[in-house]
C-alpha cells in the first residue's frame, strides 16, 4: 500500500491547546492521577493480595472455571450418563470415559471410568456447556497443585470427592444463578 | 586526617546503605502507584534459627537483592572488548562517589571533648572549603559520561551502543541548561563554595523563590543529567532492552544501577543545595553566618537537609510513573529549543536584577525591596514560559511526510 | 620537513643555551636527565606500532628506566607523602600521554588522552590550583574528549579503520621522536636549572619561602587569585574577550552556513522529485 492510497484515511492530530503547549498543567494533571492512585494503595486498596496469607476474592464463584467436579444426584449416586458430549466437546481432548451398562434403572449407561487429565485441560469450560444433565461442572477451585503428571489425572472417584469437597460452598448450577441446570 | 577518614567512612556507608533503601522505596512506590503492594515479605530470615520469619514490612528486601546480584556468574560474553568492559562500570561508579567529597551532607558540628581532647566546629563535608565545589561536581557528572560511553562501545552489541550514543548525546546535550541553572545561583550568593551558598540562602531567600526559571530549568536538567523517566532514554526497555548495560551481568551491572542511583541522590543534594535552602528552614535552623552552633540547631539543621532531600527523591520517584518518555528529538528540542533559552533568560534576569539592587537598593535588605525583587523574578518566569510555548510547542510532528511521499513510490507503507 | 625542524628546534636551543652559559660535553654526558631523555625517546619509537619483536615490552621497560633515572636527578619536593602523589600522579600523566600516541585504536587513544587530562588535572589541584585543574576537567576531558569519542565512535564502530593499519615508516617516526626528546630534553636542562640544581640541593626553607611567596596576594595560591584573574579579563582585556567571543560565534555561523551549502532545500528536493 502506498502512502497516497484513497483507502488510506489521514487523520489530523488534536490540535494543543494553550494549558498543553505551556505543559506545566498537563504536568500537574499527571502529578495528580498518579498521586490518586498512590494515596488509595496507601489506604489498603490494592488490587493485588499478598496470596498465601489472603486469599483472593473470586467475583462470582459459580462461573468461574477452576477444578472439575462430577456431580452426585440426590440418591449419591453419579449424574453422569455417559454420553460422550464433554468429551467430543472437549478442545483439548482431555476427558477419557469408559461407559457401562447402568446398574440403574433410570438410564441406559454410565461411566465405569471417568478421567481428566487436569493439565491436558485448558479450563474453557466447553465441558460443562455441552453436559445435558449438568452432571460436570468447574468449581471456584484455582490452586491446583501437584507433584507428579500421574497425580493430575482425575480419576471419578476423585471428581466425585471434588463435589463433595465443594457442594456446600457452591451448589449445583440452576438457571437462577445464570447456570445450564434444567 | 582521621576526621576526613570517618567523614568518608560515614558518607560512603550512609549513601550506599540509603541508596539500597531507596530502591525499595522506588518499588514500593512503583507498586503504590499501579494499584499493588510491593515486595512486603524479606525481613530476618528467623526460620534459619528455627523460629518465625519476621516481616518488617519488606526491609531486608535490599540485602536479598544485593546478595542476589553479587552471587550471580558474572558472565562476560566473548564479544566484548574486555578492558573497557571491566574498566566503565568501575569509572562510573567512581566518579558517582567522588562526586560527594565536596557536597555538604549536613552543616556543623558543634565543638566536643573526644577522649579528653576538643575538637573544634566539625564541618559536614569530607573536603570543607573547596572553593570550586560546583564546577568540581559538574566536571565529574561529565567524566560519568565515559562510563557510559565505554560499557556501550565495548559491549559491542548494538542495543548497548545506541544506549551509550545517546545517552552521551543526552548528557552533553542538558550539561548546558544545568550550568545556566548553577550559573544564576552562583552570581546571586557570590560564591561556588556549596556550604557558602546554602549559607547565603539563610540569609536571602530560598533561590526557587528568588530565580524560579532557574529552578525549573536545573530540575528537568537535572532529571536528564540522572537519566530518570521522562528523559530515560539511554535504557528505555522498549527500544534499547538495557540500553548500554544490557551485556552487563552480576557484579558489574550492579555497579551500574548503584551508579544511576547515586546520580539520583546527587541531583537531589543539588537541588536542595543550590534551590531548596539546604539545611535552611526560618526559625528553627539558627543565624545563618555562625560559627558555633548549638546541638539542637546542629540536629535541627540535619534533620531539614535530609528531609528536604528525601522529599525530593520521593518527587523523582512519583514523577516516574506519572509521564511518558519523550521521544528522542522531543529530547533534543527541549533542550536545545527550550530549556537553553530559559537558561539564558533566567541568568541575564537574575544579573539585571542583582545589579538593580547593588546599584539602587538600600544596603540592609528591606521587606518592600524583598518582595519587589521576587515579584519581578515571577513575573521574568510567567513572561518567558508563556513566551517560549507559544512560540515553540514542544510537540514535534513524526507522522510520514505525505508531501515527500513521490520521492520514494515503492516504498511499502 | 623534519631536517628543518630539527635544525631550527637546535638553532634555537643554542641561542637559548648560550644564553645560560654552555654546558661541555663532559657535564651533558655525565648528566643523568640526558640519558633518561635518551632512553625515553627510543622507548617511545620502540612502543610506536611497528613490526619489531617484543617492541612493546622492550619500550616499557626502557621507558621505565628512562623515568627512573629522570626521577634520580630531581631534589625532593616535601615529605614522602607529598612526593608519592606527585610521582604517582606525574607517571599516570605521562604514562598515559606516551599510551596516546602508541595505541592502534583510535578509541583506546581517546581514552589515555583523557587519563592524561584527570592526571594533569590531579596535578593542578595537588600543587593548589583548584579552578585550574576543575576547568581542565570540565573542558577537556568533559567536553572535548567526549566529542572525540563520540565522533570516533560513530564514524567507526568497528574500531581500526584501514588507515590505522598503515605503519607511519620509519623515516618520520624516527626523527619527530628524536625532536621531541631533543625539545624536551633542552627544556628541561634550561628550565628546571638541573644542572646546577643537581650540584646544591634545595634548602626546605628556600621551599616554604617560595610556597609563601605563592600565597601573597597575586599569588596562584591565594584563594583570591582567580577572581584577580576574572577582574582583569573582564576590566583591562574586555574588548579582547569580547573580541574573542564574536570571532568564535562567527566561526559557528560560518560552520553552520558550511553545513547547510551542501544539502538542497527540503522545498526544492520535493519540487525536483516532482519534476
Amino acid at each position: 500500500m502506498k502512502a497516497d492510497d484513497p483507502n488510506i484515511k489521514w487523520i489530523e492530530e488534536p490540535k494543543l491547546g494553550l494549558a498543553g503547549k505551556m505543559y506545566l498543567p498537563l504536568v500537574a494533571q499527571g502529578l495528580t492521577t498518579t498521586w490518586k492512585h498512590l494515596s488509595k494503595s496507601l489506604r489498603g486498596e490494592t488490587v493485588t493480595v499478598s496470596y498465601p496469607d489472603e486469599e483472593p476474592k473470586i467475583g462470582n464463584p459459580l462461573i468461574y472455571r477452576g477444578v472439575h467436579r462430577l456431580n452426585k444426584d440426590e440418591a449419591g449416586r453419579v449424574k453422569c450418563v455417559a454420553c460422550f458430549l464433554c468429551a467430543t466437546a472437549c478442545p483439548a481432548h482431555c476427558i477419557d470415559i469408559i461407559a457401562d451398562e447402568s446398574p440403574w434403572s433410570d438410564r441406559e449407561k454410565y461411566p465405569q471410568s471417568f478421567t481428566i487429565d487436569e493439565l491436558r485441560c485448558i479450563y474453557c469450560g466447553m465441558c460443562e456447556e455441552a453436559c445435558p444433565v449438568d452432571a460436570i461442572e468447574l468449581t471456584s477451585l484455582y490452586n491446583l497443585t501437584g507433584r507428579s503428571r500421574e497425580e493430575m489425572i482425575f480419576d471419578k472417584e476423585k471428581l466425585l470427592s471434588v463435589y463433595d469437597a465443594t457442594k456446600e460452598q457452591e451448589p449445583m448450577q440452576s438457571p437462577a444463578l445464570g447456570g445450564t441446570a434444567t | 586526617m582521621l576526621e576526613i577518614l570517618i567523614k568518608s567512612a560515614v558518607l560512603i556507608g550512609g549513601i550506599m546503605t540509603a541508596a539500597a533503601y531507596f530502591v525499595l522505596l522506588e518499588r514500593r512506590m512503583a507498586a503504590w502507584v499501579q494499584d499493588r503492594i510491593g515486595p512486603s515479605r524479606v525481613g530476618a530470615p528467623l526460620s534459619l534459627l528455627g523460629l518465625k520469619d519476621l516481616r518488617l514490612w519488606g526491609l531486608g528486601q535490599p540485602a536479598a537483592d544485593g546478595l542476589k546480584m553479587i552471587m550471580k556468574e558474572e558472565y562476560t560474553p566473548s564479544h566484548v572488548d574486555r578492558r573497557l568492559y571491566v574498566v566503565a562500570p568501575i569509572v562510573i561508579l567512581a566518579a558517582a562517589i567522588a562526586t560527594y567529597a565536596v557536597i555538604p551532607f549536613g552543616s556543623l558540628l558543634p565543638p566536643m571533648e573526644i577522649g579528653g581532647e576538643k575538637v573544634g566546629p566539625i564541618q559536614l563535608t569530607v573536603a570543607p572549603g573547596v572553593d570550586v565545589g560546583i564546577i568540581y561536581v559538574f566536571a565529574l557528572s561529565s567524566i560519568a559520561v565515559y562510563g557510559v560511553i565505554l560499557g556501550g562501545w565495548a559491549s559491542n552489541n548494538k542495543y548497548s551502543f545506541l544506549g551509550g550514543l545517546r545517552s552521551s548525546a543526552q548528557l552533553i546535550a542538558y550539561e548546558l541548561p544545568l550550568g545556566l541553572g548553577i550559573l544564576g545561583v552562583v552570581l546571586a550568593s557570590g560564591s561556588l563554595n556549596l556550604e557558602r551558598i546554602m549559607a547565603a540562602q539563610a540569609a536571602q531567600g530560598w533561590y526557587a523563590i528568588l530565580q524560579p526559571l532557574g529552578f525549573v530549568v536545573f530540575v528537568v536538567a537535572a532529571f536528564a543529567e540522572a537519566a530518570r523517566l521522562p528523559f530515560d532514554l539511554p535504557e528505555c526497555e522498549q527500544e534499547l532492552i538495557g540500553g548500554y548495560h544490557t551485556e552487563y551481568a552480576g557484579m558489574k551491572l550492579l555497579l551500574f544501577l548503584v551508579a544511576e542511583f547515586l546520580h539520583m541522590i546527587t541531583a537531589s543534594f543539588l537541588i536542595v543545595i543550590l534551590f531548596l535552602g539546604g539545611w535552611h528552614f526560618p526559625l528553627i535552623t539558627g543565624e545563618a553566618d555562625a560559627t558555633i552552633i548549638s546541638w539542637p540547631v546542629a540536629l535541627a539543621r540535619l534533620l531539614v537537609l535530609h528531609g528536604k532531600i528525601f522529599l525530593v527523591i520521593v518527587f523523582f520517584m512519583w514523577v516516574r510513573w506519572s509521564w511518558p518518555r519523550f521521544r528522542f528529538d522531543q529530547l533534543m528540542n527541549l533542550a536545545w529549543k527550550i530549556m537553553l533559552p530559559l537558561g539564558i533568560v533566567n541568568f541575564v534576569a537574575v544579573a539585571v536584577l542583582e545589579e538593580i539592587r547593588h546599584s539602587y537598593g538600600p544596603d540592609e535588605s528591606t521587606w518592600a525591596w524583598s518582595l519587589g525583587i521576587i515579584a519581578a523574578s515571577w513575573v521574568v518566569f510567567a513572561a518567558a514560559w508563556l513566551l517560549t510555548s507559544v512560540a515553540n510547542p514542544l510537540v514535534t510532528d513524526n507522522r510520514p511526510r505525505r508531501d515527500l511521499a513521490p520521492l520514494e513510490v515503492d516504498s511499502p507503507l | 620537513m623534519s631536517h628543518w625542524l630539527l635544525t631550527e628546534t637546535l638553532h634555537l636551543s643554542e641561542a637559548l643555551l648560550l644564553a645560560e652559559g654552555l654546558p661541555g660535553w663532559r657535564e651533558v654526558l655525565l648528566c643523568r636527565s640526558f640519558w633518561a631523555i635518551l632512553l625515553g625517546g627510543l622507548a617511545v619509537w620502540l612502543l610506536l606500532p611497528n613490526r619489531i619483536a617484543y617492541g612493546k615490552t622492550l619500550g616499557g621497560v626502557l621507558g621505565i628506566i628512562g623515568a627512573g633515572l629522570f626521577a634520580a636527578d630531581w631534589p625532593l619536593l616535601g615529605n614522602w607523602t607529598d612526593q608519592g602523589v606527585f610521582w604517582l600522579l606525574a607517571l599516570i600523566t605521562i604514562g598515559a600521554a606516551a599510551s596516546t600516541i602508541c595505541s592502534r585504536s583510535p578509541v583506546y587513544s581517546a581514552i589515555w588522552f583523557a587519563l592524561s587530562i584527570l592526571g594533569t588535572a590531579g596535578l593542578f589541584f595537588y600543587n593548589g590550583a583548584q579552578f585550574l585543574g576543575v576547568a581542565t576537567v570540565v573542558v577537556y576531558a568533559g567536553a572535548i574528549v567526549v566529542t572525540f569519542l563520540f565522533v570516533i565512535m560513530l564514524a567507526q564502530p568497528a574500531g581500526h579503520s584501514d588507515y590505522d593499519r598503515i605503519t607511519w615508516g620509519w623515516f618520520p617516526k624516527t626523527f619527530s621522536v628524536l625532536t621531541a626528546a631533543v625539545f624536551v630534553g633542552l627544556l628541561t636542562m634550561l628550565l628546571g636549572n638541573l644542572k646546577t640544581a643537581a650540584e646544591a640541593p634545595v634548602e626546605p626553607a628556600a621551599l616554604a619561602a617560595a610556597a609563601e611567596r605563592l600565597e601573597q596576594p597575586g599569588g596562584v595560591l591565594n584563594s583570591a587569585h582567580m577572581a584577580n584573574v576574572g577582574k582583569h579579563l573582564f576590566t583591562e582585556h574586555l574588548i579582547s574577550v569580547e573580541l574573542a567571543g564574536t570571532l568564535l560565534l562567527a566561526a559557528l555561523v560560518g560552520a553552520v552556513a558550511m553545513a547547510i551549502q551542501g544539502k538542497p532545500r527540503l522545498a526544492t528536493q520535493i519540487e525536483e522529485a516532482l519534476r
